[in-house]
């Protein structure tokens, strides 16, 4: 046949490499963008790789990714020959069977599979985390050392097993000379394979693993939404570059063995190659582990903890740092995107975490739920000293007898528009119908918040039951979803900065941030006005380490502390020494951070809706996001 | 002799530089037996491709019929090919294989009916229609393999070493079966191995390859009986090859003893090869013989025993109906005529042309 | 096949980690699906849960997600055959380069890849930034279906161009020239030989890149902006969200419908392909 390669062919060939690796070259520039925003070039920068280096939740999720990895990898290869091997000595039919349901892992969705295994271990009461994630992955990586294995163990030819056997070896012995050298590089691959998806894999990982648990895959998806951190560019690349030196190491060493081994046929090269082959295997397994011990999360399961669950990127990384050295304790941090699916994850395990920080309303629901643990307010004096006594007012209209909850901060909802792209001035919440802007506008991707913002336009109550209303609004947000470019949430934030969209429903915090970084976004408060809301600090009834989390709270009601919390999120915050303590008179007296009276008195706090309410609202949410 | 039908004119191809053929020269005429023979790697196999089609030579000519066809495609050509290890298309089942060439062609429906019944029946395998190709023994894929060819009526078949799959006793079966074949159909097949046995018994004409050159071509008698150099003497059947010296027309030294042959213009004196095949080396009892050696092995090999003989520095491989046990003090005698002659090659490169490839 | 193992009962020895480990991991899980699926809150036998994909909003995020992931799989199939034909026609065997090209980019993680996407795709995003350079015209294609189209693909070409090139290496070359020896042009060679040759490779490709298409929740929400609902997502919201079980896994029961469709068929032509 024509072996060469005709230019044609060429083309299309590189076109098809450019389409697999254009997302990756772009992952590696930005992982040297000095900006954090992905939306805007700010330079060329090494900081996120030396950042890198101090960053332990991103390697401890690193580290997870790649024990457990090596783990599954592991059994998975040693279960999987096995039952190949002995797979062949089986009817054909048995065989057909057997490998139906093997197939099934590798056929069926992903999400059934991580779904199915997450209700075996709720069922079983197994503690998600560590060990259910191996497990799903253990199961999921069979197959694919089975069907690696399975189809040469058949072409492979007895006799020399028989040989060994008839010259009185003992059938292990038998196996491990004649077929083992066989089978090895289908096995390899198998494992390779095997830990390749291991590696990738989010969905089965995401339903399968618990609380203060995170593979690199679930971080990711848990920072997607609100943009991702560089450090984990800076870590992707750094993992892309490593195995692609390694595959191209192994590749030019094959070629070279493969030459010399063609010009002197020496059992001895052989040898070496081996040996060099499992030094290598060794070492990187080696690494892997010490970099688990060092990083991981994965064997401390130390009685001085305190697990934290907060919105993301809602603290300041240092505050952390200086609570575990002041106090000794470790913080198993994790975070969730909506405080929906945070009641979703505490309703399933009241014990995952010590210390939530939901927003008003769903303080509202724990508590009618009989989820939350009251305060012993003697252990916390700074949360009785500093935060403004107003605040508690506000707070009690959720938690009446101020018996749960501390706030941490506060805000409104507005809307954040782009100066350039929007030319009269914005004071209601028409605007986000206005067809001028299809394509242009951003909605928050949260029930409350998106049909906030549709009853608040028709007058109607922020908190409304009422089905007539709430199929008002459900209709509006119909009719508003072709103008709409995306349902996000912390995107926006990035999303305006590289002015991607005109406009976008946000959170007051959040504007003082997309400011600094674009002078020609304005934030308002539109005249129906608004919810402003309050997130607060509460200890779930189950909790093991209710002590360490009310060390946790009042700690962050520190002056000092709640200082240079506010100034790294930029969210207004409800300590009112720390409030006198902002430097920058601007911030100190900015509309957007400390709203005046008369803004305030236009907007409304969120009260849980019931469990009718509930139903209610979600529904009419998945009516509104089919509409397209 | 009759007419030429495939002439290869000056043909060389190469792969990543390495030179397979190198300037070719073959002629092969209608109706012939030709065996392509020689060890693998000889170029036997591109040869083959080139006049299928299959590859096309870097430099020279195909000739078919009188019409240059270096540059027509396979599906273009008037021959037919029967390929190592089958080549069926397992996706169809026995009917379907042999009737591929035919479909293409768009042949009736009856005729294709009547042709796939008479292929079968040549090839022993009636009632075989429907059954799929992996479900069918080497023996039997092989002749659906043949089957399949020759249903479209090819001027030329040209087999790629098609028993090389077989155990001994089928592919014995198989020789007979193509000489058959080969007689009915009345066609050239053009047949390629590396066993000289099947070479030997199969031919009209054998050509030898090694290295991409041919070594030696004729009818298998001359092939066996009179090797032009080693590699063709040690190619065809066991020999004893000795260096040896002319020393003038019809007498050479061997072994330092000077012994008749009927061998001429070699000039005088001159270092040359030997070839005496082993049934022609005759044990005499002591001295009746020209050289005096001692039987170090013996065999039985059921026809003959297989004996060696220590005589003169060197082992004489010889087979005799007469057993001769080991210690047995003998004299080699040897006929003039089974004396067979051969330039030693003088270069390095001549060598390299010659003797141990395998 | 031969037999290793002249006690069937040793065999069923080695094999008993992985039968265990099947049955627990495996076939019980799958139960609990159906245990789930075919209740209510009250665990009453119900239909319910199975029907609801009946509702609009339901029938259309399967409807919506068997399109997108058709075509997803229809253009993974285009691309990757004559990708497949190129390289094992360069006989590009040396497996390495193959899992080189295809396996390296998993490495980097399949959400940080896809979020890749975004930056690519947005409307003053990387290709729009190259297009406006060359003053060619502007597409707007982030958070439409045609974005989720893309980030299938993308994700998912690599399980389709394997199996294909698998199947296609595996042809013997002479079974290609004795189609060109028997008088078939390259085109009847390749709809007559070569195609129906590599139908498993084809179907095993097809449901590696169908199924995960078809079910996905990440890509859709990443590149539709979350306003394009896939069945998915439906599925993901009622686990993570809504907080609905019952509802989640008799939607989950909808989905293996077509998984087990699927299933069925790649059966059926393997065991033809074993016959």
């Amino acid at each position: 046949m024509n072996s060469k390669t005709r230019p044609a062919e060429k083309i299309y060939m590189a076109v098809i490499f450019l389409f697999m690796y254009a997302p990756i070259v772009t992952l590696i520039v930005l992982s040297f963008n000095k900006s954090k925003s992905r939306a805007k070039w700010g330079g060329f920068t090494f900081q996120w790789y030396l950042n890198l280096v101090r960053d332990s939740e991103v390697l401890n999720a690193m580290a997870n990714t790649l024990i457990i990895a090596l783990i599954a990898t592991v059994v998975s290869t040693l279960i999987g020959t096995a039952a190949s091997v002995a797979l062949t000595g089986m009817k054909r039919r048995t065989r057909s069977l057997i490998m139906g349901v093997t197939n099934i892992p590798m056929i069926n969705a992903d999400i059934v599979t991580g779904i199915s295994l997450m209700l075996l271990f709720k069922v079983l009461h197994f503690d998600a985390g560590f060990v259910t994630v191996l497990i799903a992955h253990i199961t999921f990586d069979i197959p694919y050392v089975m069907l690696s294995v399975l189809p040469r163990m058949k072409t492979i030819s007895p006799s020399v097993y028989e040989a060994a056997l008839d010259l009185g070896a003992r059938p292990f012995f038998a196996f491990r000379k004649t077929i083992l050298p066989d089978l090895a590089p289908s096995i390899l691959s198998g494992a390779l394979m095997a830990f390749t998806m291991s590696i990738d894999d989010f969905i089965i990982t995401y339903f399968t693993k618990g609380s203060g648990f995170d593979t690199l895959s679930t971080k990711i998806y848990s920072e997607v939404k609100r943009g991702i951190r560089p450090e984990i560019y800076a870590l992707s690349a750094i993992i892309f570059v490593a195995v692609l030196i390694l595959l191209l190491l192994s590749d030019r060493m094959k070629a070279q063995t493969g030459k010399l081994a063609s010009r002197a046929r020496s059992a001895g090269n052989q040898k070496i190659k081996k040996i060099g082959a499992v030094i290598a295997v060794a070492a990187a397994s080696i690494a892997i582990i010490l970099m688990a011990l060092t990083f991981g999360g994965v064997f401390s399961k130390k009685s001085t903890q305190v697990f934290v669950y907060n919105a993301g990127e809602y603290i300041d990384p240092d505050v952390i740092e200086l609570f575990r050295e002041e106090t000794g304790i470790e913080v198993v941090y994790d975070e969730f995107e909506s405080n929906e699916i945070m009641y979703a994850k505490v309703a399933a395990d009241g014990a995952a975490y010590d210390v939530l920080c939901p927003s008003d309303y769903m303080i509202a629901k724990l508590i009618d739920n009989d989820m939350l643990m009251k305060l012993d307010w003697s252990e916390l004096p700074n949360a009785q000293e500093y935060i403004g006594r107003q605040y508690y007012n506000s707070a009690s209209a959720f938690d009446p007898a101020n018996e749960y909850a501390v706030p941490y901060c506060w805000g409104t909802v507005g809307i954040l528009y782009n100066k350039e792209l929007v030319s009269a001035p914005v004071t209601s919440w028409d605007v986000l119908w206005d067809p001028q802007y299809k394509g242009e506008i951003l909605m928050q991707d949260s029930i409350r918040d998106a049909f906030m913002v549709a009853l608040a336009r028709r007058g109607f109550s922020i908190n409304s039951v009422n089905p007539d209303e709430i199929s008002l609004a459900t209709q509006d947000l119909i009719e508003q979803a072709p103008l709409v470019q995306a349902y996000v949430i912390d995107q926006v934030r990035d999303k305006m900065i590289g002015g991607e969209a005109a406009m976008g429903v946000i959170y007051s915090g959040e504007a003082i941030y997309t400011q600094r970084e674009n002078e020609n976004l304005d934030y308002v408060i539109p005249d129906e006005g608004s919810n402003v809301w309050i997130d607060a600090w509460v200890i779930p009834r189950e909790a093991r380490n209710a002590e360490n989390a009310l060390k946790w709270i009042d700690f962050l009601c520190r002056p000092e502390i709640a200082l240079m919390n506010f100034e790294y999120i930029t969210y207004s915050t409800p300590n009112t020494a720390a409030q006198e303590m902002i430097e920058d008179e601007l911030i100190r007296n900015s509309k957007i951070a400390f709203p005046d009276e008369e803004t305030l008195s236009r907007c409304d706090t969120y009260i849980s809706l019931g469990e009718e309410g509930d139903r209610l609202y979600n529904e009419a949410w998945k009516k509104v996001k089919s509409a397209n | 002799m009759s007419k030429e039908l495939i002439t290869l004119s000056h043909i060389s191809k190469s792969f990543d530089g390495q030179l397979i053929l190198d300037d070719l020269n073959l002629v092969i005429h209608e109706n012939e037996f030709v065996t392509l023979l020689g060890p693998s790697g000889c170029g036997k196999t591109t040869t083959l491709r080139i006049i299928g089609g299959f590859e096309t030579p870097d430099a020279g000519k195909v000739i078919f019929d009188g019409e240059d066809i270096t540059a027509l495609a396979p599906n273009k050509r008037q021959l037919n090919t029967v390929f190592q290890k089958y080549a069926l298309f397992t996706h169809m089942d026995i009917a379907e294989n042999i009737a591929f060439g035919l479909r293409i062609k768009n042949k009736t429906d009856q005729y294709i009916k009547d042709k796939i019944s008479y292929a079968l029946k040549l090839v022993n395998l009636e009632g075989y229609e429907h059954r799929m190709p992996d479900s069918l023994s080497g023996g039997q894929q092989q002749r659906i393999a043949i089957a399949r060819a020759i249903v479209n009526e090819p001027k030329v078949l040209l087999l790629d070493e098609p028993l090389g799959a077989l155990d001994l006793k089928l592919r014995q079966d198989m020789q007979y079966e193509l000489i058959r074949l080969k007689k009915e159909l009345g066609i050239t097949f053009i047949y390629v191995t590396h066993d000289q046995e099947e070479a030997l018994t199969m031919s009209d004409h054998i050509v030898v390859m090694n290295q991409g050159y041919i070594q030696q071509e004729g009818s298998p008698e001359d092939i066996y009986n009179e090797p032009e150099n080693a590699f063709v003497a040690d190619f065809i059947g066991d020999s004893n090859i000795i260096t040896a010296t002319m020393v003038r027309d019809e007498l050479v030294r061997i072994l330092g003893v000077e012994f008749a042959c009927v061998d001429k213009g070699f000039g005088t004196e001159k270092p040359v090869d030997v070839v005496i095949r082993p049934e022609d080396v005759e044990l005499v009892p002591r001295g009746q013989g020209q050289l005096a050696g001692v039987v170090t092995h013996i065999i039985f090999k059921g026809v003959h025993y297989e004996m060696e003989v220590q005589a003169g520095g060197f082992e004489w491989l010889v087979h005799s109906t007469k057993e001769s046990p080991v210690g047995t003090e003998v004299d080699i005698r040897v006929d003039p005529f089974n004396i067979q002659v051969m330039n030693k090659p003088e270069s390095e490169d001549e060598q390299a042309l010659g003797v141990e490839d395998v | 096949m031969w037999k290793m193992f002249k006690d069937r009962r040793k065999a069923g020895a080695l094999a008993s980690p992985y039968f265990a480990w099947a049955l627990i991991f495996i076939l019980v899980p799958l139960m609990m699906i159906l245990w789930y699926g075919f209740t209510d809150d009250a665990g009453v036998f119900t239909m319910a849960n199975i029907l609801s994909i009946a509702q609009p909003e339901h029938a259309k995020s399967l409807l919506l997600a068997l399109e997108l992931s058709v075509i997803s799989t229809v253009i993974c199939f285009l691309l990757a055959y004559p990708l497949g034909m190129i390289l094992a026609k360069n006989r590009m065997s040396s497996q390495g380069i193959i899992t080189t090209i295809f396996i390296l980019p998993m490495w980097m993680n399949f959400l940080l890849r896809t979020f890749s996407w975004m930056t690519l795709l947005e409307n003053h995003g990387v290709i729009n930034g190259v297009l406006e350079f060359l003053h060619l015209p502007q597409i707007r294609v982030i958070n439409t279906p045609g974005a989720i189209v893309i980030g299938m693909v993308y994700n998912f070409l690599p399980f389709m161009i394997m199996p294909i090139y698998n199947s296609l290496a595996k042809i013997d070359e002479n079974v290609i020239n004795a189609a060109r020896d028997l008088g078939a042009n390259p085109v009847q060679t390749f709809l007559r030989v070569t195609l129906p040759l590599t139908v498993p490779g084809i179907i095993s490709g097809v449901t590696m890149v169908f199924i995960p298409a078809l079910t996905t929740f990440a890509i859709s929400t990443m590149l539709g902006g979350s306003k394009i609902l896939l069945i998915g997502n439906v599925i993901e919201q009622e686990f993570t969200l809504t907080y609905d079980w019952h509802l989640g896994s008799g939607l989950s029961i909808v989905l293996m419908i077509f998984i087990v469709v699927n299933m069925v068929v790649s059966l059926i032509s393997e065991k033809k392909d074993e016959q």
